[in-house]
């Protein structure tokens, strides 16, 4: 109860305020060169990696990028730089 | 995001992860703060990266928790390069060795080439040119330069009228030109011989022509003395007249020498300094400070450093510091008239023919004012007094 309503509040507030949602609401900033990079900050862990396929743990469930060719170009602990030919970005909520 | 250009100074390397749990291995990597880049998957369950090389030790606990076995594939970057080149220093000191040698071989002498002097002015040149130092294998430092070689030789070996040194590269060329040459014979017209100066004949010695003059004659100058005529007057014949007419002749020669002088001589003391001239700017290497001695005089001689045949912007520089002294003489009477008459016989010599005689001297007047000593003498010379006077044809 209390965690929703927190989350209410920072809600009505970026709106209101208008702050960047990202930093207010913990969700996920992608940035995309095309299809060739995607830099995804405010990730939580990296879940799942191979060539085709990237799986990131984000606040609310996963990320899944989807493509060819991947080489994680550098990962911090919140900040990923993904390089290769990227088709698909799609959100799995739980 | 680090630059990562940064991280080969450092030296990074690349590891390669076989085993289950790859993911969860990276996740721990970052959140220990390890920096890793370029993480490839090959197959399903091997994967490479690259880390820092002082990283390299925080992979270890997490790997022993984990399931994953670690192989590092590759070394790069600073550490690495520099043991790298450690293994390789031997081409680079062979190189550095190689460009050293063909230094020096090109500052050395290789050749000495004597032209225009008969054998034996040649075997004499080469031996004055050893004592000097110069001989093939001799580095050219440890030569004077081109001006004064040229100097000595010219000083030391009296056969020569001239000689041309110059260095071209590694060699020395030596042009040679000696006073015994073969002169030229000369074409020379009909003609008379006159005398030069008021004398009074003392031999005559006829070649071709009619002598004019008889011995004890007193001649002034331009007189005739052997006439290029002869035969009868009908029939006059041109010669070119040739001869020796020995006549004495009187000079007088003023001399002035003070009893007191002060000349400057370097006393022997001296001091080198080495340095090396790098594009005008002046690195010292050998003798540093001032010199002990106040006065002296400086000699500063620059030896182009070559590479096969071109000078390298670098100079080896050799400055020799002398002391210089200054030395009063002074002279007794007796001294300075022996030293006057001395002085006045050389004057004489120098404007006499070589085959001219002093016959005899005699001093005209003598006096010592001033600290100075006047000499007036009077030589009696013998000497050629025959010039030629061509004959126009026109007469």
């Amino acid at each position: 109860m209390a965690k929703k309503w927190g989350q209410y509040v920072r809600k009505w507030m970026t709106q209101k305020m208008d702050l960047p949602q990202d930093v207010m609401m913990d969700l996920p900033r992608i940035t995309m060169i095309g299809q060739v990079h995607i830099y995804i900050e405010n990730h939580r862990g990296l879940l799942a990696f191979s060539d085709g396929e990237v799986r990131l743990m984000i606040k609310h469930g996963q990320l899944l990028v989807k493509g060819k060719a991947f080489v994680i170009k550098t990962i911090l602990p919140e900040e990923i730089l993904l390089e290769g030919k990227i088709d698909q970005v799609i959100y799995i909520n739980d | 995001m680090k630059n990562q250009w940064i991280h080969i100074f450092s030296g990074t390397v690349k590891v390669k992860l076989t085993g289950k749990g790859i993911e969860r291995f990276l996740n721990q990597l970052t959140k220990n703060g390890v920096s890793i880049w370029n993480v490839r998957k090959h197959g399903s369950e091997a994967v490479t990266f690259y880390v820092n090389l002082q990283d390299v030790k925080k992979l270890r606990i997490p790997a022993r928790d984990s399931n994953c076995k670690i192989r590092f594939l590759e070394r790069a970057g600073g550490p690495f390069f520099l043991s790298k080149l450690w293994t390789n220093s031997g081409f680079f000191i062979g190189a550095c060795l190689f460009l050293g040698l063909i230094m020096l071989l090109s500052n050395m002498v290789w050749g000495i080439e004597i032209r225009g002097a008969n054998p034996a002015t040649e075997h004499h040149i080469r031996k004055e040119l050893d004592k000097m130092g110069i001989s093939v294998g001799k580095m050219q430092f440890s030569i004077d330069n081109v001006e004064s070689v040229q100097r000595e030789l010219t000083d030391k070996i009296g056969a020569l009228t001239w000689i041309g040194v110059e260095l071209k590269g590694t060699t020395y060329h030596f042009q040679v030109v000696e006073k015994s040459e073969p002169k030229k014979a000369e074409v020379i017209g009909p003609r008379h011989l006159i005398a030069k100066r008021k004398a009074a004949i003392v031999k005559i010695f006829v070649e071709k022509g009619e002598p004019v003059v008889k011995v004890n004659d007193y001649v002034l100058p331009g007189q005739l003395l052997v006439s290029g005529l002869y035969g009868n007057e009908d029939d006059m014949k041109t010669v070119a007249a040739s001869g020796e007419i020995l006549g004495e002749t009187w000079y007088s020669t003023k001399v002035e020498l003070p009893l007191k002088s002060t000349f400057q001589v370097f006393n022997g003391s001296e001091k080198r300094k080495y340095s090396l001239k790098i594009a005008g700017r002046t690195l010292p290497v050998w003798g540093f400070g001032d010199p002990d001695f106040k006065e002296y005089e400086t000699e500063v001689n620059d030896h182009p450093i070559k590479f096969f045949k071109w000078e390298l912007p670098l100079m080896v520089e050799k400055k020799t510091l002398r002391e210089r002294e200054e030395v009063t003489r002074i002279y007794s009477r007796e001294e300075a008239v022996e030293s006057a008459k001395e002085l006045a016989r050389k004057d004489i010599k120098n404007h006499l023919p070589e085959n001219a005689i002093i016959k005899g001297e005699k001093i005209l007047h003598q006096s010592i004012e001033n600290d100075k000593v006047k000499l007036t003498t009077h030589f009696t010379i013998i000497e050629d007094i025959a010039v030629g006077q061509p004959i126009s044809q026109g007469d």
